[in-house]
C-alpha cells in the first residue's frame, strides 16, 4: 500500500478509496522523541527561524521519511502550505493540492471535492462507502468526547488524542476503530470526577500537550478541544454525502461560522474559560483580535514555538489566569 | 467585617485595614523594622498585631515577594500579582488594563482582560529599572525624590545599563556643568528607557501605574506618549495591601453566601 502524507484533515475517504495509506505528517512530527531534529533539518535547508514549527516539522518528516506524495491544503488551513508545497515539489515530492473554498458555499466545496476525487480516479460510490465506514469511527470519537464533558471520565488529553487522530485514523481505520472501542470500555469503568474549572482549548492542536496535565494542578480540566473535535466531524449524522460533511466543518472557513459553533459549545459544556493556543508566526494569531471580542468568556492566548513542553513563563501565566478564574467562579472577582 | 492586608515589600511593609469596604487605617513600616520589631519566628513568621496596632481583624491576607517571606501565621497568602490586580479593581473598578507596578526592587507588568490576568512580565536579576535607582540618583544629586520627579524636559543622556555606572555618567554630566533640571530629567528618562523593553509586549490603550514610582510625574509624562490613557492610582504604594483587603472581602462575602 503506498503512503500519502497530508498536511491537515482532507477528505481522506477519497485517498483510502484510492488505496493509499494516509499519514498525517503533523502526527509523525509531534509524537517523535527527536521531533526537534525535523525542525533542524528544515532550517538547515533554508526555512527561516520566523516560520511556524509545524511547517518545518512537516517538511522535515517528508525529507527524513522519503515521503513521495503529499496532499497540501493550500487554502483554508495554513498560509505557509502553498510555499511548502512548492519546495517539496522541487525536491521531487508529488503534490496534490486541495482547498477549502473561502466563503464556504456548498457548490464550491462540492466542485473542489469532485476535482480532488477525479484526480485519484475513484468513484463516488466507493467514496461514500468509506464515508459510511468512517461514520462508525466518528461515532466512537464522539463518545470519547461525551465521556469527557458529560461523564467526566475521559481526560483532556485523551479527548485531544483520539479526536486529533481522526485526521488519518492513524493510517489504519480498522485498527483505530478497535483501539477506540477498547479505550471507551476502559474509560467507562472509571469513576466520574467533575473538575472545578471547565476549560475549552481552541485553535490549532497544541504542540505542548503537557498543557492538559498542567491545568489539572489548579483544579481545571480541558473538556473541549475545538479543532480536534472538528477533525472528528462531530456533526457527521447531519451529512447525507461527503460534500455536506466537509461543508459542515468550521476551522478552515470563515471566522463567523466558527464563532457560532464555539458559542454553542461554550453554552452546552458550561465552560468557565478558554485557552486559545496559537503557534508562533502563524496568521491565526491575528484572529485572536476578533475571537477575544466576540466570545464573552475570559480567554488566555498562549503561543507555542519549537518546544513540545510549556515554558516556565507560559506556566506562570496559566497559573495566574486559572487562579483568578477560580476566584471568578466562586464569586470573588 | 474587618480586614487586614499586609504587603511585604523589599523596602517597606505596607499595612491596610478595611472596614465596611472603606480603608480605615493605612501605614508603612520599614521592612527591617517590621521583621525585627514586630515579628517572632516559630517556624512560621508570627506578627505581633497588638504592637502593630491592628488587632481584631476577621480576615487577614498577606502578599509580597517570595512565598516564604510572606507566609505569616494566621494569614492567607496570595500571589503578589493578584494582590495588585485586586487593588486596581478596588481603586478604579476597571476590568481591562495594563498594570505597571514599579517597586523598590522589582517591576511587574500585568495585562488584565475581562477581569483576569492574561499576561505578565517581571524584571529579572537586575534592579536598575526600579525605584531604588531613583533613590540613589536623587542622593547623588542631593535633591529630594519628590523634586527629582518633576523634571522631564531636555534630559541629559544617561545610557548605561548598569545603575552603578549610571552614577558615574551622572557625575560626568555634573562636571560638565549641566543644569540640575536637565540632570533630573536625564535620571527620569533613563528610568523610563529601562521600563520600555518590558512594556513593548504590553501595548494597549490604558495603563495603570502603581508602586512608589507612580508618584514620579516625569515618568508618567513619558508613558503618556505610549498609551492613550495613563492612570495613577490614588494610593499607588498601598495598592498591594488594599488588594489583599479587597480579596479578603470578596472571599468573605462568597463564604457568607454559601
Amino acid at each position: 500500500m503506498s503512503k500519502i502524507g497530508i498536511t491537515t484533515t482532507v477528505p481522506s475517504e477519497i485517498l483510502f478509496a484510492a488505496g493509499y495509506q494516509v499519514i498525517d505528517l503533523n502526527n509523525i512530527f509531534v509524537t517523535a522523541d527527536d521531533y526537534s531534529d525535523y525542525i533542524d533539518l528544515a532550517e538547515r535547508d533554508g526555512f527561516p527561524k520566523s516560520c511556524c514549527a509545524w511547517t518545518k516539522g512537516i517538511y522535515g518528516v517528508c525529507v527524513a521519511h522519503d515521503i513521495k506524495e503529499v496532499v497540501g491544503v493550500i487554502s483554508g488551513d495554513c498560509s505557509n502550505t502553498e510555499a511548502l508545497a512548492g519546495v517539496l515539489e522541487k525536491r521531487g515530492v508529488k503534490i496534490h493540492p486541495f482547498s477549502y473554498p473561502h466563503g464556504r458555499k456548498l457548490a464550491d466545496v462540492k466542485a473542489e471535492i469532485e476535482r480532488f476525487r477525479e484526480c485519484f480516479g475513484v468513484s463516488q460510490e466507493s467514496v461514500e462507502e468509506y464515508r459510511e465506514k468512517f461514520n462508525q469511527i466518528r461515532a466512537l470519537a464522539e463518545e470519547i468526547d461525551r465521556l469527557t464533558y458529560q461523564d467526566y471520565k475521559a481526560s483532556g488529553f485523551e479527548n485531544h488524542l483520539y479526536q486529533v487522530s481522526c485526521s488519518d485514523f492513524n493510517g489504519d481505520p480498522d485498527l483505530f476503530k478497535e483501539q477506540l472501542a477498547e479505550k471507551i470500555t476502559e474509560i467507562e469503568a472509571r469513576e466520574a470526577k467533575e473538575p472545578k474549572l471547565r476549560l475549552g482549548l481552541i485553535g490549532v492542536p497544541p504542540m505542548t500537550v503537557d498543557l492538559y496535565q498542567y491545568v489539572t494542578e489548579f483544579g481545571a480540566r480541558i473538556i473541549y478541544n475545538e479543532v480536534q473535535r472538528e477533525f472528528a466531524f462531530p456533526r457527521w449524522q447531519e451529512a447525507d454525502n461527503i460534500y455536506q460533511l466537509y461543508h459542515d466543518y468550521t476551522y478552515p472557513y470563515d471566522l463567523e461560522f466558527r464563532l457560532q459553533e464555539l458559542n454553542k459549545q461554550i453554552q452546552e459544556r458550561k465552560l468557565d474559560g478558554i485557552i486559545h493556543y496559537t503557534q508562533a508566526f502563524c496568521h491565526r494569531n491575528i484572529e485572536q483580535i476578533v475571537i477575544k471580542d466576540e466570545l464573552e468568556l475570559p480567554i488566555l492566548n498562549i503561543k507555542g514555538d519549537k518546544l513540545n513542553q510549556l515554558d516556565s513563563r507560559t506556566k506562570l501565566r496559566l497559573e495566574a489566569f486559572l487562579d483568578m478564574l477560580g476566584d471568578l467562579k466562586e464569586g470573588q472577582a | 467585617m474587618k480586614l487586614l492586608g499586609i504587603d511585604l515589600g523589599s523596602r517597606e511593609v505596607k499595612v491596610v485595614v478595611m472596614e465596611n469596604q472603606e480603608v480605615s487605617q493605612q501605614f508603612k513600616v520599614s521592612t527591617m523594622s517590621f521583621y525585627r520589631d514586630y515579628c517572632n519566628f516559630t517556624g512560621k513568621i508570627v506578627v505581633d498585631l497588638k504592637k502593630l496596632g491592628v488587632e481584631d481583624a476577621d480576615i487577614k491576607i498577606s502578599t509580597g515577594y517570595g512565598k516564604n517571606n510572606t507566609d505569616l501565621e494566621e494569614f492567607e497568602t496570595i500571589n503578589e500579582l493578584k494582590a495588585h490586580v485586586y487593588g486596581v479593581f478596588y481603586q478604579t473598578e476597571l476590568k481591562n488594563f495594563v498594570l505597571l507596578d514599579v517597586g523598590g526592587q522589582d517591576v511587574k507588568v500585568v495585562r488584565v482582560e475581562k477581569g483576569l490576568i492574561t499576561d505578565l512580565e517581571l524584571n529579572e536579576k537586575c534592579a536598575a529599572s526600579c525605584g531604588r535607582y531613583l533613590e540613589n540618583m536623587a542622593e547623588v544629586l542631593e535633591v529630594p525624590l519628590t523634586e527629582l520627579a518633576e523634571y522631564s524636559q531636555d534630559p541629559v543622556e544617561l545610557n548605561s545599563t548598569c545603575a552603578v555606572f549610571s552614577e558615574s555618567e551622572l557625575i560626568g554630566q555634573i562636571a560638565e556643568g549641566a543644569k540640575l533640571e536637565r540632570l533630573c530629567a536625564g535620571v527620569n528618562y533613563s528610568m523610563y528607557k529601562r521600563l520600555d523593553p518590558l512594556l513593548t509586549k504590553f501595548k494597549g490603550k490604558r495603563l495603570v501605574i502603581s508602586g512608589g514610582v507612580a508618584q514620579n510625574k516625569a515618568i508618567r509624562d513619558y508613558l503618556k506618549q505610549d498609551y492613550e490613557e495613563v492612570i495613577s492610582l490614588a494610593e499607588p504604594q498601598f495598592n498591594g495591601a488594599i488588594g489583599c483587603c479587597y480579596y479578603g472581602q470578596l472571599t468573605g462575602e462568597a463564604e457568607n453566601r454559601e
